[in-house]
Protein backbone atom coordinates (compact mmCIF):
# COMPACT_ATOMS: atom_id res chain seq x y z
CA UNK A 1 0.00 0.00 0.00
CA UNK A 2 2.61 2.51 1.08
CA UNK A 3 4.85 1.25 -1.67
CA UNK A 4 2.12 1.86 -4.20
CA UNK A 5 1.61 5.31 -2.79
CA UNK A 6 5.30 6.02 -3.00
CA UNK A 7 5.35 4.72 -6.55
CA UNK A 8 2.42 6.96 -7.37
CA UNK A 9 4.22 9.95 -5.90
CA UNK A 10 7.33 9.04 -7.79
CA UNK A 11 5.22 8.80 -10.87
CA UNK A 12 3.69 12.23 -10.23
CA UNK A 13 7.02 13.84 -9.63
CA UNK A 14 8.26 12.56 -12.98
CA UNK A 15 5.50 14.22 -14.96
CA UNK A 16 7.22 17.58 -15.40
CA UNK A 17 10.16 16.24 -17.36
CA UNK A 18 8.07 14.16 -19.77
CA UNK A 19 5.75 17.11 -20.35
CA UNK A 20 8.69 19.40 -21.04
CA UNK A 21 10.07 16.78 -23.42
CA UNK A 22 6.70 16.52 -25.17
CA UNK A 23 6.54 20.31 -25.53
CA UNK A 24 10.02 20.35 -27.06
CA UNK A 25 9.08 17.56 -29.47
CA UNK A 26 5.84 19.33 -30.39
CA UNK A 27 7.76 22.56 -30.96
CA UNK A 28 10.24 20.76 -33.16
CA UNK A 29 7.66 18.73 -35.06
CA UNK A 30 5.05 21.50 -35.37
CA UNK A 31 5.58 22.18 -39.11
CA UNK A 32 4.85 18.52 -39.82
CA UNK A 33 1.89 18.25 -37.46
CA UNK A 34 -0.14 21.27 -38.46
CA UNK A 35 -0.90 22.91 -41.75
CA UNK A 36 1.30 25.54 -43.35
CA UNK A 37 -1.01 28.14 -41.95
CA UNK A 38 -0.41 26.89 -38.42
CA UNK A 39 3.32 27.09 -39.03
CA UNK A 40 2.90 30.63 -40.32
CA UNK A 41 0.92 31.59 -37.20
CA UNK A 42 3.59 30.11 -34.97
CA UNK A 43 6.28 32.07 -36.80
CA UNK A 44 4.41 35.32 -36.22
CA UNK A 45 3.99 34.37 -32.56
CA UNK A 46 7.72 33.67 -32.23
CA UNK A 47 8.57 36.98 -33.91
CA UNK A 48 6.35 38.94 -31.53
CA UNK A 49 7.74 37.04 -28.59
CA UNK A 50 11.01 38.97 -28.93
CA UNK A 51 9.67 42.50 -28.41
CA UNK A 52 7.35 41.05 -25.76
CA UNK A 53 10.30 39.58 -23.87
CA UNK A 54 11.99 42.98 -23.98
CA UNK A 55 8.82 44.74 -22.87
CA UNK A 56 8.42 42.26 -20.03
CA UNK A 57 11.83 43.25 -18.66
CA UNK A 58 10.63 46.83 -18.68
CA UNK A 59 6.99 46.46 -17.58
CA UNK A 60 7.01 43.19 -15.68
CA UNK A 61 10.34 43.33 -13.90
CA UNK A 62 11.26 47.02 -13.65
CA UNK A 63 7.71 48.38 -13.45
CA UNK A 64 7.93 50.90 -16.29
CA UNK A 65 4.98 51.04 -18.66
CA UNK A 66 6.11 51.76 -22.21
CA UNK A 67 4.23 51.99 -25.49
CA UNK A 68 7.38 52.59 -27.54
CA UNK A 69 8.04 48.96 -28.36
CA UNK A 70 6.50 49.22 -31.86
CA UNK A 71 8.85 52.11 -32.62
CA UNK A 72 11.92 50.01 -31.86
CA UNK A 73 10.35 47.09 -33.70
CA UNK A 74 9.92 49.37 -36.72
CA UNK A 75 13.45 50.75 -36.45
CA UNK A 76 14.75 47.19 -36.44
CA UNK A 77 12.56 46.22 -39.39
CA UNK A 78 13.67 49.18 -41.50
CA UNK A 79 17.34 48.76 -40.55
CA UNK A 80 17.38 45.10 -41.55
CA UNK A 81 15.26 45.73 -44.65
CA UNK A 82 17.42 48.59 -45.93
CA UNK A 83 20.63 46.64 -45.34
CA UNK A 84 19.27 43.56 -47.11
CA UNK A 85 17.86 45.50 -50.07
CA UNK A 86 20.76 47.91 -50.58
CA UNK A 87 23.77 45.85 -49.58
CA UNK A 88 22.63 42.24 -49.60
CA UNK A 89 24.22 41.63 -46.21
CA UNK A 90 23.68 38.27 -44.48
CA UNK A 91 20.82 37.91 -42.02
CA UNK A 92 22.83 37.74 -38.82
CA UNK A 93 24.45 41.07 -39.66
CA UNK A 94 21.07 42.65 -40.37
CA UNK A 95 19.64 41.30 -37.14
CA UNK A 96 22.62 42.53 -35.13
CA UNK A 97 22.48 45.95 -36.79
CA UNK A 98 18.73 46.13 -36.18
CA UNK A 99 19.19 45.36 -32.48
CA UNK A 100 22.08 47.77 -32.10
CA UNK A 101 20.40 50.65 -33.88
CA UNK A 102 17.17 50.17 -31.95
CA UNK A 103 19.22 50.13 -28.73
CA UNK A 104 21.18 53.19 -29.85
CA UNK A 105 17.92 55.07 -30.51
CA UNK A 106 16.64 54.10 -27.07
CA UNK A 107 19.53 55.89 -25.40
CA UNK A 108 18.75 59.49 -26.47
CA UNK A 109 15.02 58.82 -26.10
CA UNK A 110 15.35 57.25 -22.68
CA UNK A 111 17.60 59.90 -21.15
CA UNK A 112 14.95 62.64 -21.13
CA UNK A 113 11.89 60.37 -21.04
CA UNK A 114 12.94 58.36 -17.97
CA UNK A 115 13.19 61.56 -15.96
CA UNK A 116 9.43 61.99 -16.30
CA UNK A 117 6.76 60.67 -13.99
CA UNK A 118 5.12 57.37 -14.86
CA UNK A 119 2.13 58.77 -16.75
CA UNK A 120 4.16 61.35 -18.65
CA UNK A 121 6.63 58.62 -19.54
CA UNK A 122 3.84 56.56 -21.10
CA UNK A 123 2.69 59.54 -23.17
CA UNK A 124 6.26 60.20 -24.21
CA UNK A 125 6.78 56.62 -25.40
CA UNK A 126 3.53 56.91 -27.36
CA UNK A 127 5.13 59.90 -29.07
CA UNK A 128 8.10 57.78 -30.20
CA UNK A 129 5.81 55.54 -32.24
CA UNK A 130 4.12 58.50 -33.91
CA UNK A 131 7.45 60.19 -34.68
CA UNK A 132 8.85 56.91 -36.00
CA UNK A 133 5.93 56.55 -38.36
CA UNK A 134 6.28 60.16 -39.52
CA UNK A 135 9.95 59.62 -40.31
CA UNK A 136 9.28 56.36 -42.15
CA UNK A 137 6.57 58.13 -44.18
CA UNK A 138 8.45 61.30 -45.01
CA UNK A 139 12.11 60.35 -45.39
CA UNK A 140 11.27 59.21 -48.87
CA UNK A 141 14.80 59.11 -50.31
CA UNK A 142 15.67 56.35 -47.84
CA UNK A 143 12.44 54.68 -46.80
CA UNK A 144 10.47 55.18 -50.02
CA UNK A 145 7.69 56.71 -47.92
CA UNK A 146 4.26 55.11 -47.95
CA UNK A 147 5.33 52.62 -50.60
CA UNK A 148 7.63 51.03 -48.07
CA UNK A 149 10.36 48.55 -48.87
CA UNK A 150 9.58 45.45 -50.82
CA UNK A 151 11.31 42.44 -52.33
CA UNK A 152 13.43 42.06 -49.22
CA UNK A 153 15.39 38.85 -49.69
CA UNK A 154 14.71 35.85 -47.49
CA UNK A 155 17.35 35.55 -44.76
CA UNK A 156 20.60 34.13 -45.96
CA UNK A 157 23.69 33.17 -44.06
CA UNK A 158 27.14 33.45 -45.55
CA UNK A 159 30.31 32.15 -43.99
CA UNK A 160 33.20 32.22 -46.41
CA UNK A 161 32.32 29.99 -49.35
CA UNK A 162 29.32 28.52 -47.55
CA UNK A 163 25.99 30.19 -48.00
CA UNK A 164 22.51 29.18 -47.09
CA UNK A 165 19.15 30.80 -47.68
CA UNK A 166 16.19 30.25 -45.39
CA UNK A 167 13.53 30.20 -48.06
CA UNK A 168 10.67 27.92 -47.01
CA UNK A 169 8.15 28.42 -44.24
CA UNK A 170 9.39 25.33 -42.42
CA UNK A 171 13.03 26.37 -42.38
CA UNK A 172 12.05 29.89 -41.34
CA UNK A 173 10.08 28.37 -38.50
CA UNK A 174 13.17 26.60 -37.20
CA UNK A 175 15.22 29.76 -37.43
CA UNK A 176 12.56 31.73 -35.55
CA UNK A 177 12.31 28.91 -32.99
CA UNK A 178 16.06 28.97 -32.40
CA UNK A 179 16.10 32.76 -32.03
CA UNK A 180 13.04 32.63 -29.78
CA UNK A 181 14.70 30.01 -27.57
CA UNK A 182 17.90 32.03 -27.39
CA UNK A 183 16.05 35.21 -26.47
CA UNK A 184 14.11 33.35 -23.78
CA UNK A 185 17.40 32.08 -22.40
CA UNK A 186 18.81 35.63 -22.48
CA UNK A 187 15.85 36.98 -20.50
CA UNK A 188 16.17 34.14 -18.03
CA UNK A 189 19.83 34.99 -17.49
CA UNK A 190 19.10 38.69 -17.01
CA UNK A 191 16.28 37.99 -14.58
CA UNK A 192 18.34 35.50 -12.59
CA UNK A 193 21.29 37.88 -12.26
CA UNK A 194 21.67 40.30 -9.34
CA UNK A 195 20.61 43.02 -11.77
CA UNK A 196 17.30 41.20 -12.19
CA UNK A 197 16.82 41.38 -8.42
CA UNK A 198 17.59 45.10 -8.51
CA UNK A 199 15.03 45.56 -11.29
CA UNK A 200 12.39 43.91 -9.12
CA UNK A 201 13.47 46.13 -6.22
CA UNK A 202 12.90 49.19 -8.42
CA UNK A 203 9.47 47.91 -9.39
CA UNK A 204 8.52 47.19 -5.78
CA UNK A 205 9.71 50.47 -4.25
CA UNK A 206 11.96 52.84 -6.13
CA UNK A 207 12.83 55.15 -3.23
CA UNK A 208 13.72 52.23 -0.99
CA UNK A 209 15.92 50.71 -3.72
CA UNK A 210 17.58 54.08 -4.14
CA UNK A 211 18.20 54.37 -0.40
CA UNK A 212 19.95 50.99 -0.49
CA UNK A 213 22.44 52.22 -3.06
CA UNK A 214 20.72 51.01 -6.25
CA UNK A 215 21.29 53.57 -9.03
CA UNK A 216 17.68 53.27 -10.19
CA UNK A 217 17.87 55.74 -13.03
CA UNK A 218 20.81 54.04 -14.69
CA UNK A 219 19.16 50.64 -14.34
CA UNK A 220 15.98 51.93 -15.92
CA UNK A 221 17.97 53.34 -18.83
CA UNK A 222 19.87 50.09 -19.35
CA UNK A 223 16.69 48.01 -19.24
CA UNK A 224 15.01 50.45 -21.64
CA UNK A 225 17.91 49.92 -24.06
CA UNK A 226 17.89 46.14 -23.63
CA UNK A 227 14.15 46.02 -24.28
CA UNK A 228 14.67 48.08 -27.45
CA UNK A 229 17.38 45.67 -28.63
CA UNK A 230 14.96 42.76 -28.26
CA UNK A 231 12.36 44.70 -30.26
CA UNK A 232 14.90 45.60 -32.95
CA UNK A 233 15.95 42.00 -33.46
CA UNK A 234 12.28 41.02 -33.58
CA UNK A 235 11.75 43.67 -36.26
CA UNK A 236 14.56 42.21 -38.37
CA UNK A 237 12.94 38.79 -38.22
CA UNK A 238 9.61 40.31 -39.13
CA UNK A 239 10.89 42.10 -42.23
CA UNK A 240 12.80 39.09 -43.48
CA UNK A 241 9.77 36.91 -43.05
CA UNK A 242 7.20 39.15 -44.71
CA UNK A 243 9.75 40.53 -47.24
CA UNK A 244 7.97 43.90 -47.11
CA UNK A 245 7.88 46.73 -44.60
CA UNK A 246 5.81 49.91 -44.56
CA UNK A 247 5.37 52.86 -42.19
CA UNK A 248 2.43 50.92 -40.77
CA UNK A 249 4.96 48.85 -38.81
CA UNK A 250 5.11 51.87 -36.52
CA UNK A 251 1.60 51.52 -35.21
CA UNK A 252 0.05 51.57 -31.79
CA UNK A 253 -1.73 48.30 -32.56
CA UNK A 254 1.63 46.54 -32.40
CA UNK A 255 2.63 48.24 -29.16
CA UNK A 256 -0.66 47.27 -27.57
CA UNK A 257 -0.38 43.71 -28.90
CA UNK A 258 3.03 43.40 -27.26
CA UNK A 259 1.63 44.86 -24.06
CA UNK A 260 -1.30 42.45 -24.11
CA UNK A 261 1.12 39.54 -24.53
CA UNK A 262 3.02 40.67 -21.45
CA UNK A 263 0.08 41.62 -19.23
CA UNK A 264 -2.14 38.80 -20.45
CA UNK A 265 0.55 36.18 -20.28
CA UNK A 266 1.73 37.35 -16.88
CA UNK A 267 3.95 40.37 -16.33
CA UNK A 268 7.19 39.54 -14.57
CA UNK A 269 7.18 35.91 -15.66
CA UNK A 270 8.97 34.29 -18.59
CA UNK A 271 6.55 31.42 -19.13
CA UNK A 272 3.72 33.95 -19.25
CA UNK A 273 5.29 35.80 -22.16
CA UNK A 274 5.93 32.59 -24.11
CA UNK A 275 2.36 31.48 -23.51
CA UNK A 276 0.99 34.96 -24.20
CA UNK A 277 2.79 35.15 -27.55
CA UNK A 278 1.32 31.85 -28.63
CA UNK A 279 -2.14 32.72 -27.44
CA UNK A 280 -2.55 36.33 -28.49
CA UNK A 281 -0.53 36.40 -31.70
CA UNK A 282 -0.82 32.78 -32.77
CA UNK A 283 -4.54 32.82 -32.11
CA UNK A 284 -5.32 36.09 -33.85
CA UNK A 285 -3.14 35.07 -36.74
CA UNK A 286 -4.94 31.73 -36.96
CA UNK A 287 -8.29 33.51 -36.73
CA UNK A 288 -7.49 35.60 -39.81
CA UNK A 289 -9.36 32.89 -41.71
CA UNK A 290 -12.58 34.26 -40.24
CA UNK A 291 -11.99 38.01 -40.15
CA UNK A 292 -15.49 38.76 -38.79
CA UNK A 293 -14.98 36.53 -35.77
CA UNK A 294 -11.38 37.44 -35.22
CA UNK A 295 -11.73 40.68 -33.36
CA UNK A 296 -14.69 39.32 -31.41
CA UNK A 297 -12.63 36.38 -30.22
CA UNK A 298 -9.77 38.70 -29.41
CA UNK A 299 -12.04 40.99 -27.44
CA UNK A 300 -13.52 38.04 -25.58
CA UNK A 301 -10.05 36.89 -24.65
CA UNK A 302 -9.29 40.29 -23.17
CA UNK A 303 -12.55 40.31 -21.22
CA UNK A 304 -11.87 36.86 -19.79
CA UNK A 305 -8.43 38.10 -18.88
CA UNK A 306 -9.57 41.22 -17.11
CA UNK A 307 -12.25 39.44 -15.12
CA UNK A 308 -10.71 36.10 -14.24
CA UNK A 309 -6.98 36.33 -14.76
CA UNK A 310 -5.95 39.65 -13.32
CA UNK A 311 -2.32 38.61 -13.10
CA UNK A 312 -2.32 36.96 -16.50
CA UNK A 313 -2.10 33.26 -17.16
CA UNK A 314 1.26 32.75 -15.48
CA UNK A 315 -0.17 31.90 -12.03
CA UNK A 316 -2.38 29.24 -13.67
CA UNK A 317 0.59 27.82 -15.56
CA UNK A 318 2.67 27.78 -12.39
CA UNK A 319 -0.06 26.06 -10.41
CA UNK A 320 -0.46 23.46 -13.13
CA UNK A 321 3.30 22.95 -13.22
CA UNK A 322 3.41 22.47 -9.43
CA UNK A 323 0.47 20.09 -9.55
CA UNK A 324 1.96 17.77 -12.11
CA UNK A 325 5.23 18.05 -10.26
CA UNK A 326 3.52 16.63 -7.17
CA UNK A 327 4.42 19.60 -5.03
CA UNK A 328 0.84 20.10 -3.94
CA UNK B 1 41.26 57.39 15.73
CA UNK B 2 40.91 60.79 14.19
CA UNK B 3 38.98 63.37 16.09
CA UNK B 4 37.05 64.23 12.96
CA UNK B 5 33.30 63.69 13.24
CA UNK B 6 31.88 60.98 10.99
CA UNK B 7 29.14 63.33 9.82
CA UNK B 8 29.46 67.09 9.76
CA UNK B 9 26.60 69.19 8.45
CA UNK B 10 27.10 72.93 8.18
CA UNK B 11 24.47 75.63 7.80
CA UNK B 12 21.88 73.67 5.88
CA UNK B 13 18.85 75.66 4.69
CA UNK B 14 15.83 74.56 2.71
CA UNK B 15 12.76 76.61 1.82
CA UNK B 16 9.47 75.73 0.21
CA UNK B 17 8.26 79.02 -1.22
CA UNK B 18 8.15 81.44 1.69
CA UNK B 19 8.36 78.72 4.32
CA UNK B 20 11.82 78.10 5.68
CA UNK B 21 11.57 74.43 6.58
CA UNK B 22 15.20 74.25 7.66
CA UNK B 23 17.02 77.43 8.54
CA UNK B 24 20.79 77.44 8.87
CA UNK B 25 21.10 74.25 10.88
CA UNK B 26 24.49 72.78 11.70
CA UNK B 27 24.97 69.41 13.34
CA UNK B 28 27.64 66.80 13.71
CA UNK B 29 27.81 63.17 14.74
CA UNK B 30 31.02 61.90 16.28
CA UNK B 31 32.54 58.54 15.41
CA UNK B 32 30.78 55.81 17.35
CA UNK B 33 28.19 58.17 18.76
CA UNK B 34 24.44 57.81 18.92
CA UNK B 35 23.05 61.31 18.52
CA UNK B 36 19.40 62.24 18.82
CA UNK B 37 17.40 64.78 16.87
CA UNK B 38 14.14 65.86 18.44
CA UNK B 39 11.63 68.65 18.07
CA UNK B 40 7.90 69.23 17.77
CA UNK B 41 6.01 68.24 14.62
CA UNK B 42 6.88 70.43 11.69
CA UNK B 43 10.15 71.58 13.18
CA UNK B 44 12.02 70.45 10.07
CA UNK B 45 13.58 67.21 11.28
CA UNK B 46 12.57 65.12 8.30
CA UNK B 47 13.46 67.81 5.78
CA UNK B 48 16.82 68.07 7.47
CA UNK B 49 17.27 64.30 7.07
CA UNK B 50 16.22 64.43 3.42
CA UNK B 51 18.71 67.22 2.71
CA UNK B 52 21.51 65.37 4.46
CA UNK B 53 20.95 62.07 2.66
CA UNK B 54 20.44 63.32 -0.89
CA UNK B 55 16.70 62.73 -1.15
CA UNK B 56 16.33 66.51 -1.47
CA UNK B 57 18.85 69.14 -2.41
CA UNK B 58 19.49 71.80 0.25
CA UNK B 59 19.35 75.46 -0.89
CA UNK B 60 22.63 76.09 0.87
CA UNK B 61 25.03 74.46 3.30
CA UNK B 62 27.43 71.56 3.14
CA UNK B 63 27.39 67.91 4.19
CA UNK B 64 30.66 66.20 4.99
CA UNK B 65 30.81 62.46 5.51
CA UNK B 66 34.01 61.04 6.93
CA UNK B 67 35.87 64.15 5.81
CA UNK B 68 34.51 64.01 2.26
CA UNK B 69 32.20 66.69 0.87
CA UNK B 70 29.07 64.85 -0.30
CA UNK B 71 26.80 67.88 -0.79
CA UNK B 72 24.66 67.36 -3.88
CA UNK B 73 25.26 63.60 -4.15
CA UNK B 74 22.22 61.52 -4.96
CA UNK B 75 20.55 59.29 -2.38
CA UNK B 76 21.87 56.11 -4.02
CA UNK B 77 25.42 57.42 -4.28
CA UNK B 78 25.52 58.51 -0.66
CA UNK B 79 24.37 55.03 0.34
CA UNK B 80 26.65 53.17 -2.07
CA UNK B 81 29.85 55.17 -1.90
CA UNK B 82 29.43 56.95 1.41
CA UNK B 83 27.92 54.02 3.29
CA UNK B 84 25.53 56.35 5.02
CA UNK B 85 22.17 54.62 5.15
CA UNK B 86 18.81 56.00 6.15
CA UNK B 87 15.42 54.68 7.12
CA UNK B 88 12.04 56.18 6.37
CA UNK B 89 9.33 57.22 8.75
CA UNK B 90 6.75 54.89 7.30
CA UNK B 91 8.19 51.42 7.55
CA UNK B 92 9.56 50.54 4.17
CA UNK B 93 10.35 47.03 3.03
CA UNK B 94 9.93 45.25 -0.29
CA UNK B 95 6.54 43.85 0.68
CA UNK B 96 6.20 41.25 -2.06
CA UNK B 97 9.65 39.78 -1.47
CA UNK B 98 10.59 37.45 1.34
CA UNK B 99 12.73 38.56 4.26
CA UNK B 100 15.93 37.01 2.97
CA UNK B 101 15.51 38.59 -0.49
CA UNK B 102 15.00 41.96 1.19
CA UNK B 103 18.38 41.68 2.86
CA UNK B 104 20.19 40.28 -0.18
CA UNK B 105 18.99 43.23 -2.28
CA UNK B 106 20.18 45.60 0.43
CA UNK B 107 23.69 44.20 0.16
CA UNK B 108 24.01 43.78 -3.59
CA UNK B 109 25.29 47.18 -4.62
CA UNK B 110 28.09 46.91 -2.10
CA UNK B 111 29.52 43.59 -3.26
CA UNK B 112 29.44 44.13 -7.01
CA UNK B 113 32.19 46.34 -8.37
CA UNK B 114 30.12 47.91 -11.14
CA UNK B 115 26.58 48.18 -12.38
CA UNK B 116 27.32 46.07 -15.45
CA UNK B 117 28.84 43.31 -13.33
CA UNK B 118 25.44 42.84 -11.70
CA UNK B 119 24.17 41.44 -15.00
CA UNK B 120 26.59 38.52 -14.84
CA UNK B 121 25.51 35.12 -13.61
CA UNK B 122 28.97 33.52 -13.63
CA UNK B 123 30.76 31.82 -10.74
CA UNK B 124 32.03 35.11 -9.31
CA UNK B 125 28.52 36.42 -9.19
CA UNK B 126 27.24 33.26 -7.52
CA UNK B 127 29.97 33.44 -4.88
CA UNK B 128 29.17 37.06 -4.14
CA UNK B 129 25.48 36.29 -3.76
CA UNK B 130 26.07 33.29 -1.52
CA UNK B 131 28.32 35.47 0.63
CA UNK B 132 25.49 37.97 0.86
CA UNK B 133 23.06 35.21 1.74
CA UNK B 134 25.27 34.07 4.62
CA UNK B 135 25.50 37.59 5.96
CA UNK B 136 21.76 38.06 5.50
CA UNK B 137 21.07 34.90 7.51
CA UNK B 138 23.35 36.07 10.32
CA UNK B 139 21.54 39.39 10.54
CA UNK B 140 18.15 37.68 10.29
CA UNK B 141 19.08 35.54 13.28
CA UNK B 142 20.29 38.58 15.18
CA UNK B 143 17.04 40.40 14.49
CA UNK B 144 15.04 37.37 15.63
CA UNK B 145 13.37 36.85 12.25
CA UNK B 146 14.74 33.37 11.53
CA UNK B 147 11.35 31.62 11.59
CA UNK B 148 9.78 34.01 9.13
CA UNK B 149 12.72 34.42 6.75
CA UNK B 150 10.92 32.86 3.79
CA UNK B 151 7.71 34.82 4.25
CA UNK B 152 6.84 37.88 2.16
CA UNK B 153 7.84 40.91 4.23
CA UNK B 154 4.42 42.47 3.67
CA UNK B 155 2.76 39.65 5.64
CA UNK B 156 4.64 40.49 8.81
CA UNK B 157 3.73 42.96 11.55
CA UNK B 158 4.80 46.59 11.48
CA UNK B 159 7.38 45.94 14.16
CA UNK B 160 8.87 43.00 12.31
CA UNK B 161 9.04 45.12 9.16
CA UNK B 162 10.99 47.72 11.12
CA UNK B 163 13.42 45.01 12.12
CA UNK B 164 13.77 43.90 8.49
CA UNK B 165 14.44 47.47 7.44
CA UNK B 166 16.97 47.79 10.20
CA UNK B 167 18.74 44.54 9.34
CA UNK B 168 18.76 45.60 5.66
CA UNK B 169 20.62 48.77 6.54
CA UNK B 170 23.27 46.72 8.32
CA UNK B 171 23.94 44.57 5.22
CA UNK B 172 26.41 46.98 3.60
CA UNK B 173 28.53 47.48 6.76
CA UNK B 174 27.50 51.12 7.06
CA UNK B 175 29.54 53.86 8.69
CA UNK B 176 26.50 55.71 9.93
CA UNK B 177 22.76 55.17 9.92
CA UNK B 178 20.12 57.88 10.07
CA UNK B 179 16.90 56.62 11.61
CA UNK B 180 13.67 58.53 11.06
CA UNK B 181 11.36 57.68 13.99
CA UNK B 182 12.31 54.02 14.34
CA UNK B 183 9.85 53.45 17.20
CA UNK B 184 6.76 55.06 15.71
CA UNK B 185 3.72 52.80 15.84
CA UNK B 186 5.30 49.62 17.12
CA UNK B 187 4.52 47.75 20.30
CA UNK B 188 6.75 47.99 23.41
CA UNK B 189 8.11 44.47 23.03
CA UNK B 190 9.53 45.26 19.62
CA UNK B 191 10.79 48.63 20.86
CA UNK B 192 13.08 46.76 23.21
CA UNK B 193 14.30 44.59 20.38
CA UNK B 194 14.98 47.58 18.15
CA UNK B 195 16.91 49.26 20.98
CA UNK B 196 18.93 46.08 21.43
CA UNK B 197 19.82 45.93 17.75
CA UNK B 198 20.76 49.61 17.65
CA UNK B 199 23.06 49.15 20.64
CA UNK B 200 24.50 45.96 19.15
CA UNK B 201 25.22 47.69 15.84
CA UNK B 202 26.76 50.60 17.69
CA UNK B 203 28.93 48.64 20.15
CA UNK B 204 29.87 45.58 18.12
CA UNK B 205 29.83 46.85 14.55
CA UNK B 206 30.96 50.40 15.26
CA UNK B 207 28.06 52.06 13.48
CA UNK B 208 27.31 55.68 14.38
CA UNK B 209 23.71 56.85 14.55
CA UNK B 210 21.60 59.93 14.18
CA UNK B 211 18.09 59.22 15.40
CA UNK B 212 14.90 61.21 15.06
CA UNK B 213 12.57 59.99 17.78
CA UNK B 214 9.51 61.22 19.61
CA UNK B 215 9.66 58.66 22.39
CA UNK B 216 11.69 60.65 24.93
CA UNK B 217 12.44 57.60 27.08
CA UNK B 218 14.12 55.93 24.12
CA UNK B 219 16.09 59.08 23.36
CA UNK B 220 17.38 59.44 26.90
CA UNK B 221 18.28 55.77 27.14
CA UNK B 222 20.27 55.40 23.92
CA UNK B 223 21.47 58.86 22.84
CA UNK B 224 24.68 60.39 24.10
CA UNK B 225 23.81 63.84 22.84
CA UNK B 226 20.60 65.46 21.67
CA UNK B 227 19.91 68.30 19.26
CA UNK B 228 16.56 70.06 19.40
CA UNK B 229 14.99 71.69 16.37
CA UNK B 230 12.16 74.19 16.53
CA UNK B 231 10.58 75.96 13.56
CA UNK B 232 13.46 75.03 11.30
CA UNK B 233 16.16 76.31 13.63
CA UNK B 234 18.48 74.62 16.06
CA UNK B 235 17.13 75.49 19.50
CA UNK B 236 19.57 73.81 21.82
CA UNK B 237 22.03 70.94 22.00
CA UNK B 238 23.26 68.96 24.96
CA UNK B 239 23.11 65.87 27.15
CA UNK B 240 19.73 64.09 27.10
CA UNK B 241 19.02 64.79 30.78
CA UNK B 242 19.77 68.49 30.51
CA UNK B 243 17.63 68.73 27.38
CA UNK B 244 14.62 67.19 29.08
CA UNK B 245 14.85 69.78 31.84
CA UNK B 246 15.54 72.71 29.52
CA UNK B 247 12.91 75.43 29.77
CA UNK B 248 13.17 76.44 26.09
CA UNK B 249 12.59 72.85 24.98
CA UNK B 250 9.52 72.54 27.19
CA UNK B 251 8.13 75.77 25.78
CA UNK B 252 8.78 74.64 22.23
CA UNK B 253 6.81 71.44 22.80
CA UNK B 254 4.03 73.00 24.82
CA UNK B 255 3.86 76.51 23.42
CA UNK B 256 3.42 75.40 19.79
Amino acid sequence: MSLAKAAQQEHRRDLRIPLAAILVVVALAAPFIGSRYVTHSLIIALIFMLPAHGLNLLVGYTGLLSLAQAAFFGIGAYTAGLLAVNYGTPFYMNAAAAGLLAGACALPLGVPALRLRATSFVMCTLGFVIIGQAIAKNWISVTRGDMGLSAIPKPHFALGPLSFTVSGTTSFYYMALAIGALSTLAVWMIVRSPAGRNMIAIRENETLAESLGVPTWRYKLIVFIISAIFAGVGGSLYVHYLTVVSPLTFQMYYSTTMLIIVLGGGAGTISGVVFGSLLFVGLTEALRITPELRMVAYGLCLLVLVFWFKKGFAPVINRFWDTIGGTK
Amino acid sequence: MTGLPILEIKKISKSYGAVKAVNNVSLHVDRGEIAGLIGPNGSGKSTFFDCSTGLQKPDSGTVKLDGQDITGWSLNRIAREGRMLRSFQKTVVFKALDVEENLVIAGQMFTFPSLLSTFGIGRMSKQRISGLRDRARELIKMAGLWDVRHQPAGNLSGGQQKLIQFASMLMPEPKIILLDEPMAGINPKIIERVIETILYANKSLGVSFLVIEHNIDVVTSICQRVVVLDQGRKLVEGLPHDIVQDQRVREAYLGG
